[in-house]
């Protein structure tokens, strides 16, 4: 029951990344300024910590945060709120093939998606989450995290500022929602936040030319 | 530990999950909300849609009044309550250094609230449990990290907090800047006010309030006046010709990816609040000028340039209104603008936002500043602080939250707390909190 339940968030999941808009998501009313116009001050450290691979293997949570640009997103597999986690899925897939044109810069680029439910995010969870994405492409890797226990996880995410909590119903009881503000947090290859995208300016483009400015505060040329 | 303890609560329950309703249920909660109770951030989540309950004010402590401490006040808003329109829970912070804004964080776990005097700012947690703020940081670095005084708007942004400064620490006028501090109350950068010719009108690099529309990418601010001016008795500022002379005539539209100034617009006579319209696509925000009364719209013309320009006029300017602040309601259709001079409430009707029309007004009280509207609109609460040293003196300085109803054509009280009364101190601005859901 619980994989043909999975199967079906899969499958719906599917289809909301499949559309060209994700249903609710903003629209990007503006031209973004170009890369490396601007500059992205550090707003935070990423902490370390202890995370699961899709194959069960324990690492520690910097192997996936410094020495290549990294976007990093909390999901939860099972979620369908369009303009929570599909949103950042569909961000990932998209910012994943614009950045497969250019094989000089995806090399330096990952991108990470932590669960925020190991208990039923198990790392074979993620693996069939993961689909055709698991295998990196052009040096470009995508990798589906979870963590050993929820004590891992809450430190992982209080250090990260992800606010989680799980819904619960008009008698107290929690429910299978669980409620967080999506953020998408964009790494340097220090480790060092450069900038966090909630569901209200998760533009691709945008994501784009920020990772292009800090590829080119490594002095990558990226024209 | 609570979120680990709970999930673990679920699991149990999971196996007993049926298909339907893992089909139905699913839901995982994002920045759903492209506003919240009609002023603040785009980027803040838990939008109270229904009834608040309660209000919290952040309140200028008086000498000799209670403990003298400025304070933030909790006051019950649920009429279900037994505690309705009461003082429930009072958290006082060293001294006094004039209260003014506060702004949540973008999870709303956590309550930001500026002094003006000082340029302290206070982080309360209002998440844990809202009936209870609790001070849990204070952040003193502001003049020493940026050179800005006056922490007035506190702006959510994804893991940060964007503060908009009235002043500096070199001269102590108005030319000042913005910063922004990450979550964890760490400073992360500075943005100066331009003084640059842009588009042909001079900035000034007065700073006020500021406000985003981020699926245009465009972050608005206004100006003000420094710290000499808005610390003075206002008898005798206004006494004082070149004094006067020193406040704000300008808006700023910046590119907020790049957090650099595209255009200034001469609006003349202290622009003050800045409230974007909420409708999905809308292009324009609104504005009132304290000196001038008079409102202001900031539009995309047909090109797509952004535009200033004066709408209405609040009031009769010549005996000076001072419109302080304004709430546009959700749909867009109506502002609603507090004259502190003649303690007027007024509404205009914003169906047309090129031509606002007056179509009510109410006097609320000797003296009123503030003024928050509940996201349905049906519930408008006004308080009576400007500056400590602006408010009205004797029998005129009433201090208070006043509670109405609005039905769309009258306001109706519901409660009052008397702020001098419980020995609180001035009542300055408000927020709103929900208990948690469930």
């Amino acid at each position: 029951m619980r994989l043909l339940a999975f199967a079906l968030v899969v499958w719906s999941f599917a289809a909301l990344a499949a559309n060209d808009q994700v249903p609710g998501a903003p629209r990007m009313e503006f031209v973004p300024p170009a890369p490396g116009t601007y500059t992205l001050p550090v707003i935070q450290r990423t902490p370390n910590g202890k995370v699961l691979d899709s194959s069960g293997f324990a690492h520690a949570l910097s192997r996936y945060t410094i020495g290549r640009i990294t976007l990093l997103s909390f999901i939860y597999t099972y979620c369908t709120d369009p303009v929570g986690c599909p949103l950042a899925y569909d961000t990932f897939v998209t910012v994943r093939s614009r950045l497969l044109e250019r094989p000089d810069l995806a090399w330096r680029v990952r991108l990470v998606s932590l669960s925020i439910d190991p208990t039923h995010d198990t790392p074979q969870m993620m693996r069939a989450y993961a689909g055709k994405y698991l295998e990196a492409d052009k040096g470009l890797g995508w990798h589906f995290l979870t963590t050993p226990s929820m004590k891992a996880l809450t430190y992982i995410l209080d250090a990260f500022g992800q606010d989680v909590a799980v819904e619960v119903d008009e008698r107290g009881r929690p429910t299978r929602a669980i409620n967080h503000m999506l953020k998408v947090f964009l790494l340097d290859q220090h480790g060092g936040v450069r900038e966090i995208y909630s569901s209200e300016f998760l533009f691709p483009e945008v994501v784009l030319n920020d990772i292009k400015t800090l590829l080119i505060e490594e002095g990558v040329r990226v024209d | 530990m609570a979120y680990q303890r709970v999930i673990a609560q679920r699991r149990v329950r999971m196996r007993r999950t049926t298909l339907v309703l893992l089909a139905t249920a699913t839901l995982c909660w994002a920045a759903a909300a492209r506003a919240d109770e009609t002023c603040n951030s785009p980027y803040m989540t838990k939008l109270i849609k229904g009834q608040e309950d309660y209000v919290h004010v952040w309140t200028i402590g008086v000498e000799g009044l209670g403990d003298g401490s400025d304070k933030l006040v909790t006051i019950d808003a649920n009429p279900k309550s037994k505690q309705y329109g009461k003082v429930i829970h009072t958290v006082a912070v060293t001294g006094r250094g004039e209260p003014h804004h506060m702004g949540f964080t973008d999870d709303r776990r956590y309550l930001w609230a500026g002094r003006l005097d000082d340029s302290k700012i206070f982080v309360f947690d209002v998440g844990t449990n809202p009936a209870q703020p609790k001070l849990v940081r204070t952040i003193s670095d502001l003049p020493q990290r940026s050179g800005y005084l006056g922490p007035h708007t506190f702006y959510a942004l994804p893991g940060r907090m964007l503060v908009q400064g009235l002043s500096n620490a070199n001269d102590r006028g108005g030319v000042t800047g913005m910063t922004v501090y990450n979550n964890k109350g760490e400073f992360v950068a500075k943005y100066d006010m331009p003084t640059a010719d842009i588009g042909g009108v001079k900035g000034d690099g007065y700073g006020y309030d500021l406000a985003i529309n981020p699926a245009k990418n465009v972050l608005l601010t206004s100006s003000f006046t420094g710290i000499d001016n808005y610390m003075r008795d206002l008898g005798d500022l206004v006494k004082d010709g070149a004094a006067m002379k020193r406040f704000g005539n300008t808006m700023v539209a910046w590119d907020l990816k790049s957090m650099k100034p595209q255009k200034i617009f001469a609006v003349p006579g202290a622009p003050l609040e800045i409230r974007w319209s909420l409708k999905p696509g809308a292009n324009w925000a609104i504005t009132a000028t304290a000196l001038t009364s008079k409102l202001w719209l900031v539009k995309q013309d047909s090109g797509g340039v952004w535009q200033a320009k004066e709408v209405a006029t609040i009031g009769d300017p010549a005996k000076i209104p001072l419109p302080v602040d304004i709430s546009i309601t959700a749909d867009a259709k109506g502002l609603w603008v507090n004259t502190f001079m003649d303690g007027t409430t007024r509404y205009f009707d914003l169906s047309n936002p090129e031509a606002p029309r007056e179509t009510y007004t109410k006097n609320t009280g000797k003296q009123v500043n503030m003024i928050s509207q509940s996201w349905d609109g049906k519930r408008v609460y006004i308080t009576s602080s400007l500056l400590a040293r602006w408010d009205k003196k004797g029998a005129d300085d009433e201090q208070f939250l006043r509670a109405f109803k609005w039905d769309g054509k009258a306001l109706t009280p519901a409660f009052e707390v008397d702020f001098y009364k419980e020995k609180l101190g001035r009542a300055h601005h408000m927020k709103f909190s929900a208990k948690p859901a469930g």
